[in-house]
């Protein structure tokens, strides 16, 4: 059976944002419902704009998987844990007084550059109506935090004087939110 | 029943019609149908990222099949599944008890 033009657009229309396996799944969906009105002795155009009304207009459909979307989950999930892992931190440079440490001007920088463009990444995930820009922001955020985590654990300790119960409060913090974002890390980039 | 009353709910409900065996997205819609008597008013499309969200979370898995040339997407409750949807069904119970009691102005029954 040809598929009829409308089914065609609205599937295309699905294409421009959702991975290719989920646009099959739901095209194997869509079919069964222009099947179902076929069946009831509806024409072909009458049929498909049945079967579009019954499973929602595109706009519909790609709302709800952006509101599902792993990436959006995991960037709310880091954004709310994010004060908890940085007040950790926070508690090992103000104790450590780390304006004392021999970390180079540009490297400060660096680092503080990253993290915002990261916290704004996850904001954008967090926030955003469109599943391609979210799933990419979101990705992009993820590893943003495993790379300022990683940055975290490989250079407080060498440029700290002396290990104390806030750095391995703060290390652990983070190891934990590197091993749980490397977790849900494939679904995210998966889509 | 609107989409928006459905908030929270559905979950426990597709978790339900996969309790029976492997459902792909239409015939989950097709058991929603069935089991409610067409009385939900939600957009069929909307459930599939439901379904991916609940695969995502472990409680149900997806396979592929190709059925008359169409690849096709089929998914079975996990034992994680099974267990969610147990707890689901016991809240539901109660909290559909309380609002009864409370609706109808009826004291809700003390504890044996």
């Amino acid at each position: 059976m040809a598929e009829p033009s409308l089914i065609t657009g609205y599937l295309a229309e699905l294409s421009a944002q959702l991975p290719a396996p989920v646009v099959e799944e739901l095209a194997d969906g869509l079919d069964q419902t222009l099947r179902h009105y076929l069946g009831q002795g509806l024409d072909t155009t009458a049929a498909a704009e049945a079967a579009i009304a019954e499973f929602g207009q595109p706009k519909v459909i790609l709302a709800a998987f952006t509101r599902a979307s792993p990436a959006r989950c995991a960037a709310r999930r880091l954004l709310a844990t994010g004060p908890i892992v940085a007040g950790c931190w926070a508690a090992e440079l103000i104790t450590g007084r780390a304006w004392r440490w021999p970390v180079p001007v540009e490297a400060r920088i660096l680092f503080g550059v990253t993290l915002i463009t990261v916290t704004g990444l996850l904001a954008a995930a967090a926030l955003g109506s469109h599943y391609r820009s979210v799933g990419r922001a979101g990705a992009a955020g993820c590893i943003g935090i495993v790379a300022l985590d990683s940055a975290m654990l490989i250079a407080v300790p060498l440029a700290v004087p002396a290990v104390a119960w806030p750095l391995i409060l703060a290390a652990t913090a983070s190891a934990v939110r590197i091993a749980i974002t490397a977790l849900t890390l494939r679904p995210v980039l998966t889509g | 029943m609107r989409a928006e009353e459905l908030k929270g709910h559905l979950d426990a409900l597709l978790l339900a019609t996969l309790e029976d065996g492997p459902r792909h997205g239409y015939a989950v819609m097709e058991a929603l149908r069935v089991t409610t008597g067409g009385r939900l008013d939600l957009p069929t499309g909307t459930i599939y990222p439901a379904l991916r969200r609940l695969e995502t979370a472990g409680l149900i898995t997806g396979s592929w099949s190709v059925v008359g040339g169409r690849r096709r997407r089929s998914y079975r409750l996990t034992e994680a599944g099974a267990r969610a949807l147990s707890g689901k069904r016991a809240d539901w119970r109660d909290f559909a008890a309380i609002m009864t009691a409370a609706l109808e102005g009826r004291p809700w029954p003390s504890p044996a």
